[in-house]
């Protein structure tokens, strides 16, 4: 997971021209990637190898880049799961919670509690 | 802007409500962030308020309130009311109910010295009820912006408005589109002054952009002596017994910045000053064996912010005097209504159960009853039991129980109907001057109210002469003139821009105009970081204290500004001030150096100092920050129509993307017609 891994990006896009083997690598880049606390790698993972995985014929890694999709998806609601909650309780909260509320937040809103 | 223009008309002038913040409350109004709109609606009659309340269709209202519907049960519904979107109140005397205190009826009831462990039984106004006219309504919270109208023609403007779009015809509801007002007035500080103070806190260190939500209310005391005192020593004078007459600086209404606090101070200071005047050539011929020591205290309105830092400096030895040094003490409290009835001197009935206190303060007050027998004044005493008022005094008992007592025109309960309000001026203290004089006449023109207060400021002065020991055949010589009273009020109470005051403020001020027209506002705001070197009306005070008992001297500019390059100034014991001097026949000024022994104190609640900002013992007050009030009315169409405005708007937008979409994917189709002319190649 090297940032020129992440530059190259931009400029391959369109998956058709790869070879399978750096379709492989990618997609396990991107799923380790997202284990830095980077859930939007999960999801990028997802979106773009979704076809990729599920609706191309097969071909030998994909397999694997199906697997690594499917657990990336899982990451991915986890995180949303978690982070939905937490932001729900914060936003109700944080004005009952007097100093902790403060303490926590970056920015506090003016002129309402 | 001139699309703005046609559309909004601004006001100008906005006298709003604003939020004030203490260790456990919030008080005020506050806005929404981008104003709170509503349609016109002038409160007339009952049927008006029903309207407003449950049957008018077009909520929210806001509310032009006639004077006679601003108290306290009409407020409460609208507060409790969702219909409201804010409050214009009509200030005139017109229609004004015959009394009006938005005070409360027990004022700084948690800060005097009345307590469950002094005097339990007179605490929290179980004994006397001092403001029972009192509606509390300075210290609600409202959470839709109030705003007060005082210009006539501002209001002919929303009326006009009113009646052109709003008023109902035949008792069906007016059509749209409808006048509407859009009031500005958001407050940053929320909940109280702990949370608040913190958030600032937190602000300050860790944001990029760090935002001041609140201030505390802070100004300066006025003190001077009659014997100098050496400023740079602090902690306890050797030798000094000085006898304290005190009065406070300061008032409060409603509305922000706005208190012309005639009866509730004005009569104090103007009492003191004179009586300043009356006794000091006497005080410099055969001076007394005390010193006396006059302040004025700011922020006493909120929880007796100057009383209790002077008192705080003292006993922490950060004063020029301390609590050892102080004999008695005599305040003056509200005296402007005495219309020939008599003075009453308060006492505190808890410290007088011990022997010598009590010997004390009756000495004390045979010496005001011997005073006043040249006098055409009468003295009296109210009955033992009874506790002091709310004055600055409590707060120097709290601190040990000296001798004192408290000056005021009310037996019980306060006489003053329009108690910390708007309505508090001029004409509640009878200060009326004959039709068709000139400012200039008026200045010098002596009112029954002017002749009043000079008796009452003579008998103070008599009074404290012999309360520092001075001999009994010298009182004769001590009299207050009435002509300096009636300046004083003139200058106080009608237009502080006059040619007295000009006089005797530094050519700068002068030069600059005393900025607004009209009497000067009472309200201690919050000091000099944000107003300027110190509050119009400390500067005041400050300056006539300099003139009355100050001495001219030759002293150029430069040498005013640095007294102590000259041998022969002692700038430890005198301030010196650079004064324009009166204007000569053809308005030119010779500015003049005056020395004098009168100072400034710093009037901050020791809660600020001690970072207690949710302390019980002391005042806690500070006002939010806001970035912009305004004011300004338009017209508003239904909601119906700007709902269809939008839809149309919607769906133009998805038409021409269709269409769009349509041509080209057909483009070859449509633009093929270029066959027929030949096109020229390069």
């Amino acid at each position: 997971m090297d940032l020129s891994s992440v530059f190259f990006i931009g400029n391959i896009m369109n998956l058709e021209r790869i070879p399978n083997e750096e379709k492989l690598s990618l997609c396990r880049r991107y799923y380790l990637g997202g284990f830095a606390f980077l859930p939007f790698l999960w999801l990028v993972n997802v979106l773009w190898f979704f076809r990729e995985a599920f609706l191309k014929p097969t071909y030998t890694e994909q397999l694997q880049i199906k697997s690594y999709v499917k657990k990336s998806a899982l990451g991915l609601i986890v995180w949303v799961a978690v982070l939905t909650t937490w932001i729900t309780i914060f936003q109700h909260f944080r004005a009952q919670w007097g100093e902790v509320g403060d303490y926590l937040s970056f920015t506090i809103p003016l002129g309402t509690a | 802007s001139s699309v703005e223009q046609k559309i909004y008309v601004v006001l100008n002038e906005t006298v709003p409500c604003v939020r004030l913040l203490n260790a456990t409350h919030q008080i005020g109004c506050q806005s929404s962030i981008s104003g709170d709109t509503g349609v016109l609606h002038v409160l007339e009659t009952e049927s008006d308020l029903d309207w407003i309340l449950s049957s008018g269709p077009h909520p929210p209202y806001m509310v032009i309130m006639e004077t006679a519907f601003f108290n306290r049960s009409v407020m409460m519904r609208m507060k409790n009311s969702s219909r409201v979107a804010g409050v214009a109140v009509i200030i005139s005397k017109t229609g004004l109910a015959d009394n009006f205190s938005p005070h409360t009826t027990c004022p700084n009831q948690n800060t005097g010295v009345y307590s469950e462990s002094y005097g339990s039984d007179l605490a929290n106004c179980n004994g006397t009820v001092w403001n029972p006219l009192g509606n509390g309504l300075s210290y609600e919270d409202f959470s839709f912006p109030v705003f007060a109208l005082k210009d006539e023609n501002q209001t002919q403007v929303l009326r006009k408005c009113y009646e052109d779009h709003n008023q109902r015809v035949n008792g069906s509801a007016p059509q749209y589109p409808l006048c509407a007002m859009q009031l500005f007035s958001h407050m940053h500080a929320v909940t109280d002054t702990v949370t608040c103070m913190r958030r600032t806190d937190l602000q300050n260190r860790f944001s990029i952009n760090p935002e001041v939500l609140c201030d505390p209310l802070s100004d300066f005391n006025v003190w001077t002596s009659t014997r100098p005192l050496n400023n740079s020593a602090k902690g306890h004078a050797a030798d000094e017994s000085v006898v304290i007459a005190a009065t406070r600086l300061d008032g409060r209404s409603f509305f922000w910045e706005q208190a012309p606090a005639a009866e509730g101070t004005v009569s104090g200071i103007v009492t003191l000053l004179a009586t300043i005047q009356a006794l000091y050539p006497v005080t410099q011929e055969a001076p007394p064996p005390r010193n006396i020591f006059f302040s004025f205290f700011q922020g006493e309105a909120f929880d007796y912010i100057g009383s209790s830092k002077m008192v705080y400096d003292m006993e922490k030895n950060d004063f020029v005097i301390d609590m050892n040094n102080v004999h008695s003490m005599l305040e003056i409290g509200q005296v402007g209504l005495l219309s020939g009835r008599s003075l009453w001197m308060h006492s505190d009935p808890v410290s007088r159960q011990n022997k010598s206190v009590d010997t004390e303060v009756s000495e004390m007050m045979s010496r005001i009853q011997s005073a006043a027998a040249g006098l055409k004044l009468t003295v009296d005493h109210p009955s033992v039991s009874q506790p002091l008022p709310p004055s600055s005094f409590q707060r120097f008992l709290r601190a040990r129980r000296i001798p004192g007592l408290v000056l005021a025109d009310h037996n019980t309960s306060f006489t003053n109907r329009y108690y910390e309000s708007m309505y508090d001026d001029a004409e509640n203290l009878n200060v009326t001057y004959p039709p068709g004089l000139t400012p200039d006449e008026q200045l010098v023109y002596e009112t029954d109210a002017a002749k009043s207060l000079a008796e009452v400021a003579t008998l103070v002065a008599r009074s404290l002469y012999l309360q520092a020991g001075g001999e009994e055949n010298n009182l004769n010589n001590i009299t207050a003139d009435p002509k300096i009273v009636a300046q004083l009020l003139y200058g106080f109470l009608v237009q502080k821009n006059n040619s007295w005051f000009r006089s005797l403020l530094p050519p700068e001020v002068t030069k600059k105009g005393v900025n607004s027209p009209g009497p000067p506002q009472f309200y201690i705001g919050l000091g000099p970081r944000v107003h300027g070197p110190a509050h119009s009306v400390t500067r005041f005070v400050q300056y006539i204290l300099a003139n009355l008992t100050g001495t001219v001297t030759n002293l150029t500019e430069s040498q005013c500004q640095n007294p102590s390059e000259l041998s022969t100034e002692n700038k430890d014991l005198f301030s010196y001030f650079w004064v324009s001097g009166p204007a000569s026949v053809n308005g030119t000024r010779e500015p003049f150096c005056v020395r004098a022994s009168v100072r400034l104190s710093k009037a901050v609640s020791p809660a600020f100092e001690l970072l207690e900002y949710g302390s019980r013992n002391y005042s806690t007050w500070t006002e939010s920050r806001w970035k912009s009030i305004r004011a300004r009315i338009f017209l508003v169409a239904s909601r119906e129509l700007e709902m269809l405005t939008l839809g149309v708007g919607v769906a133009v937008l998805l038409l021409s993307l269709l269409v769009t979409y349509f041509i080209s994917s057909k483009a070859e189709l449509l633009f093929s017609s270029a066959r027929e002319t030949p096109t020229t190649t390069y």
